[in-house]
């Protein structure tokens, strides 16, 4: 039966425009304009969901994103929410969480075991006997969580965007709208945004049978349409409050981060549903919801139904739903009093019943359960609370509409850091502590009447231009007249229970009841033991109704409960929304292309992305590994250092900075002569270490590991602020590359292309110097990490190719060969060079690898030496040692970070070890117990398979390189 | 004499990003660079609407140190006095003040004023000014939907009312440190953008990607010469 009606006036649908889609495998039509719910709402489905724990059957709530009940998939997305997602020709929409479809759904039997399922009943259940654990943390991990993971989902980028104004209002609705109006017309930049498909806020849907609202809300529009300075986002909704004052702005293409330099929160309130027996039956619906159904979307909620209310705003629902056509059969007012303004003389004289005083007990269901038809109406004591069902009368309907008050909609205003307080003259949480900058208006700030709504929000926008240093009047705004719009306790106590409070979870009063007996009596720790507001709607229908609960229970006013933490996100957000386009950076030196079609397998390297080894065919890593390792140790290596930290100390105190900054000296170090540099931290744990090039009186040339290489010279700025010397730091990582070319050959290689004389008496170890190489200034070193004769050139980075192509061709002839980190890092530890970050952790000191000798300990003063003469007091608790395998090995290779054990007890570990080619047997570090650091000492290493292999330290190097 | 020491162009730091879209390359101050991509047409319509051009082929001259400005006035450059703003150096060359003491100025196409600069600069005979060397990958950002490109990239206000004509700001673009300002450039006004050379392939990357999502594209940069 068609529950679609007559053209409305102000209707948010295309009637021109047919939309076709399934539900459950039915084929049904809707119109352009529609939601998932209103187009099956309209075509007679009532039954549109399946709870989340008991399975009973679900129709409308809060058609506002409010509640789950509606939650579908379409095949590739889930959980899409229904009452507010368009609908889309083509979609075949099943509900989710039912076994066998919403209507056959087998798992509706759970409802029936209800009784044996209270809240918390899985916190002490299941984990006795241990063995059958696993079998029921199948079934629970089977029923948790709603929807099924699409793990093809398509990657579909959205874009996170940022955007800047002067004043962002949040939520269009009669107090937004002045605000956002009031605030253009004095030249602001407004960006306003409302979580709807159009503005307006409650003007779209709350008539109570009149015209007089829509056409407040008529002019409200043009007016915005009109208005250059205001930015409207519709169909979006504001995440979060964040730090300096940015708010996400989430819609259907992404997220905007809006930066505003004051933001007005007029997000309005929830519906609270009032709480009776079986409540939550498909036909039962908040107030607002029918509404909504009715002027938006022109669809009947009912045909014949009843208003229970404990407000004014039932009688306006009345008046909607006569206007629709639809047969009220009688309002029922929990209060004592009643109502008593025009609204009531208007209802009578349609023939609506009017039952003050009076609650509904129960809904009735249909036979199946699907459904409404009829209530159970009897008196209600507003002061105890207590129905009087002696005194029942019962009336036949389909459908209830529901309205007994309402919750703040302020997740926002409590994460900009607003302080609230309890108004018992509406039953509300207001603001009374506003953070600066940070503005509330209408109803979220307690203002119910719609002409004091638009004044409140003129009023926000006039505080807003005073705080931006503008003039405006003083804006008055009347406050509240009249009975409270939010009833303190309207829930009905039921011996058979099923009245809900979170429809989410399926929490009734008797879970409150039951968890407050457990003492879980504080509204935080009621929260996790209930579960309420922790579903996909986060308590926007329940948290209020939980809290008015528990100060009952402890006989507490609301205010000395509390409220539950509102954290971002508002409603749940996509992964793909938060992703963004997924930045990653990294950077690539001048020569990468050459690597990539030389075969390199890549490697991350702190930002870098650098040759791991070099590809060929038929070969595997090691094998590719040791071959490189090979031209190093017979011919000549070549590899791309332009990764390296590279950092000029330049000026008068340049190396007064370095003898503070790292732990050798440098004062006294010759121009053209390199010097190892260690560098701590203020608690003697080794950060990094390098070399330092002098190449001039003035001018020291750092080369420090690749991936420290920021943070280094982040922390070279920081001290040098602190120590305040005259000196400049030049940052030039970036701007010079660097290509090592190591081996018995590099001499000759590198003096093809260099006129300096290479020689070991001219150039020896150590030796540094600026020379000019194929015409361009260079900077060469000599430096022994992974060859005992190996040379770095440093030229500009953009030249970077070139040089390498010229190195590869002069070294042609010696068969020079690319080789890469993992190769790299095979070479220095043949050469007995540990490295920080490999071979040291977070905790380790000097002492610990036996870098006594960089310790300049007499210095007045570096980084970490006040620690280091604690901790040398110390005896050291393990040392980092050289080690082998014996020569015939064959069993389990150890890895790194394998255990050193003795007996039991955990000595050291692994920190570095290969096969070495020149060594011909498995090199590596470990860290040992002291007592057996010396040459000849054996320890034990526990291999993954949980072998034990002995191992025996030694001297470095590990192979004769004579 | 090696085959590199024949031709020692230099390439330019988006070189690897742009190989796969086989531009027409061409050499500018020494450095081979895109001149062109889809044809004038296409380009030019990009230009309007947004494109994407790499000037890392801009010679460039950089020196911080607490004499910096006064080392570059004796040499007849007009300095800016604010920090974080640019000028006009000389004709045809614009000098960044990127903080109190450090400067960096291009010579826009084909000026000599930087090379002039650095060869003029020797560092043993200068007190208190240092010489930065720069590998920088440089962009021209046009057209009208700029700011939109931008503002996926940047979390500052970067429209015309915040960011002052002659405002530098130093910030993060796509998630690294890159110097950003406003400029006209031909008549055009235009955004240009410094990040460290070797994050230019990356930074390239996201910004074709976003002008092309945009209706935009790599632009060459015959196409800002002709102009």
């Amino acid at each position: 039966m068609s529950m679609r009606l007559p053209k409305q006036a102000g209707e948010w649908i295309s009637r021109d425009k047919t939309v076709r889609f399934t539900f459950e495998g039915q084929e049904y039509s809707g119109y352009e304009g529609d939601t998932i719910t209103s187009a099956l709402w309209a075509a007679g489905v009532k039954v549109l969901g399946r709870s989340f724990k008991y399975h009973r059957a679900r129709g409308v709530l809060s058609f506002a994103n409010h509640d789950v009940n509606v939650m579908v998939t379409d095949g590739n997305d889930t959980n899409i929410r229904g009452d507010v997602v368009a609908l889309g020709n083509g979609m075949q929409l099943d509900a989710v969480n039912t076994d066998g479809g919403v209507l056959k759904d087998k798992n509706k039997y759970i409802d029936s075991l209800s009784p044996l399922l209270p809240v918390g009943f899985y916190y002490k259940a299941f984990h006795k006997p241990a063995s059958l654990f696993p079998f029921w943390e199948k079934i629970i991990r089977k029923a948790a969580g709603l929807g099924v993971v699409n793990f093809n989902y398509p990657r579909i980028t959205k874009r996170k965007l940022n955007q800047h104004c002067d004043l962002l209002v949040i939520g269009a609705g009669p107090s937004g709208l002045s605000a956002a109006l009031a605030a253009a017309s004095e030249g602001l930049e407004v960006v306003l945004v409302d979580e709807n498909q159009s503005l307006g806020g409650s003007l779209t849907y709350d008539y109570a049978g009149s015209e007089s609202a829509r056409k407040i809300l008529e002019a409200l529009q043009a007016k915005v349409a009109e208005t250059a300075n205001i930015h409207v986002y519709t169909g979006a909704y504001a995440a979060g409050y964040y730090a300096d004052d940015m708010v996400p702005v989430v819609t259907a293409k992404g997220i905007t981060r809006v930066r505003a330099k004051a933001v007005i929160v007029a997000t309005g309130v929830f519906e609270q549903p009032p709480v009776f027996h079986n409540n939550d039956l498909p036909g039962v619906m908040l107030g607002s919801a029918a509404q909504r159904l009715i002027n938006r979307y022109a669809v009947k909620p009912f045909n014949k139904g009843v208003v229970v209310t404990a407000n004014a705003h039932g009688y306006r629902v009345a008046l909607d739903l006569l206007n629709a056509g639809a047969k009220v059969a009688a309002l029922v007012d929990m209060r004592a009093e009643g109502q008593r303004d025009d609204l009531v003389g208007e209802l009578v004289r349609k023939g609506v019943k009017i039952y003050p005083a009076s609650c509904v007990y129960e809904a009735v269901p249909t036979r199946d359960k699907l459904g409404v038809q009829g209530v159970v109406i009897c008196p209600f004591d507003e002061a105890t609370g207590q129905a009087n069902p002696g005194k029942s009368v019962n009336i036949d309907c389909d459908g209830i509409a529901m309205s007994a008050g309402w919750a703040p909609a302020a997740a926002l205003l409590y994460q900009a850091g607003t302080g609230m307080a309890y108004s018992n003259d509406i039953q509300q949480f207001v603001p009374n502590r506003l953070p600066a900058g940070v503005f509330a208006a209408g109803r979220v700030n307690g203002v119910y009447c719609l002409q004091q709504r638009a004044n409140d929000g003129m009023r926000a926008a006039a505080e807003v231009l005073r705080y931006l240093g503008k003039r405006a009047p003083e804006v008055m705004v009347e406050k509240q007249q009249g009975p409270s719009p939010s009833h303190p306790y309207p829930f009905v106590e039921h011996p058979k229970g099923k009245n809900f409070v979170d429809f989410d979870e399926d929490i009734q009063i008797k879970d409150f009841i039951n968890a407050a007996k457990e003492g879980f009596d504080n509204i935080e720790l009621m929260k996790r033991f209930t579960t309420v507001g922790m579903g996909p709607s986060q308590g926007k229908h329940s948290n209020m109704n939980a809290i008015r609960i528990l100060a009952k229970i402890r006989n507490l006013p609301v205010d000395k409960i509390g409220t539950t933490t509102a954290r971002p996100f508002f409603h749940p957000t996509p992964f793909g929304h938060l992703g963004g386009r997924s930045f990653h950076s990294h950077r690539l030196t001048s020569i990468h292309a050459w690597h990539e079609s030389a075969g390199a397998f890549f490697v991350d390297v702190g930002a870098w992305s650098r040759p791991a080894y070099y590809h060929q065919a038929g070969k595997s890593k090691q094998q590719l590994v040791q071959e490189e390792a090979q031209a190093v140790r017979q011919s000549a290596g070549i590899i791309d250092g332009g990764t390296l930290g590279k950092i000029e100390v330049c000026g008068p105190d340049a190396a007064l900075f370095l003898e503070r900054f790292y732990t050798g000296k440098f004062a006294d170090q010759k121009v053209g002569t390199t010097r190892y540099a260690l560098l701590l931290d203020e608690s003697g744990v080794i950060v990094d270490d390098g070399i330092a090039s002098r190449l001039a009186d003035e001018l020291f040339y750092l080369n420090i590991s690749t991936s420290n290489a920021a943070a280094v010279y982040r922390e070279m700025q920081r001290w040098l602020q602190i120590w305040q010397l005259n000196v400049g730091l030049v940052n030039v990582t970036g701007a010079y590359g660097l290509i090592n070319v190591a081996g018995p050959a590099a001499r000759d290689i590198v003096g093809k292309l260099v006129s300096v004389d290479l020689s070991d008496a001219a150039f020896p170890m150590g030796a540094a110097c600026e020379t000019e190489v194929l015409g361009m200034p260079v900077r060469l070193v000599r430096v022994g990490f992974v060859a005992h004769l190996a040379y770095e050139i440093h030229m500009p980075s953009a030249h970077g190719l070139n040089f390498w192509q010229a190195l590869m061709e002069a070294g042609a002839g010696h068969g020079i060969r690319p080789f890469g980190t993992d190769t790299q890092r095979l070479l220095r530890l043949e050469l007995g060079h540990h490295m920080p970050g490999y071979d040291t952790d977070g905790l380790t000191n000097p002492y610990e690898v036996g870098a006594e000798s960089a310790l300049a300990m007499d210095k007045p003063f570096f980084i970490g030496q006040r620690s280091l003469k604690i901790i040398g007091k110390k005896k050291v608790a393990k040392l980092l040692v050289p080690f082998v395998l014996p020569q015939e090995y064959s069993g389990e290779m150890p890895q790194d970070c394998n255990l050193v054990i003795d007996g039991a007890a955990i000595k050291g570990r692994v920190t570095s070890i290969a096969y070495s080619p020149a060594a011909k047997r498995i090199i590596g570090f470990a860290y040992v117990d002291p007592a057996k650091d010396k040459p000849g000492s054996v320890f034990d290493i526990r291999t993954d398979n949980g072998s034990i292999v002995k191992a025996t330290v030694v001297e470095t190097p590990f192979f004769n390189a004579a | 004499m090696t085959t590199a020491q024949t031709a020692m162009i230099r390439k330019t730091p988006v070189a690897y990003a742009q190989q796969a879209l086989k531009p027409k390359m061409g050499e500018l101050n020494g450095m081979e660079v895109a001149l062109e991509f889809e044809g004038a047409s296409v380009e030019n319509a990009r230009k309007q609407l947004l494109g994407v051009t790499d000037v890392s082929c801009f010679q460039r001259f950089s020196v911080k140190g607490p004499q910096a400005a006064a080392w570059l006035a004796a040499r007849g450059m007009n300095t800016p006095a604010a920090i974080n703003s640019w000028d006009e150096a000389a004709p045809g060359t614009m000098i960044l003040r990127l903080g109190g003491s450090e400067f960096l100025l291009e010579d826009q196409y084909s000026g000599d004023t930087c090379a002039t600069l650095g060869k003029g600069f020797k560092q043993s005979e200068v007190a208190g000014v240092y010489k930065v060397q720069r590998a920088d990958a440089a962009f021209i950002l046009s057209g009208s939907e700029a700011l939109d490109l931008l503002s996926e990239l940047c979390m500052l206000d970067l429209r015309d009312s915040a960011l002052g004509t002659n405002a530098v700001v130093m910030t993060q673009v796509a998630g690294i440190s890159a110097t950003l300002l406003r400029q006209t450039l031909n008549g055009q006004q235009v955004y240009r953008i410094w990040c460290d050379g070797t994050y230019g392939p990356y930074l390239w990357d996201m910004l074709t990607e976003i002008a092309q999502e945009l209706g935009g594209g790599a632009v060459g940069l015959s196409c800002h010469l002709k102009t």
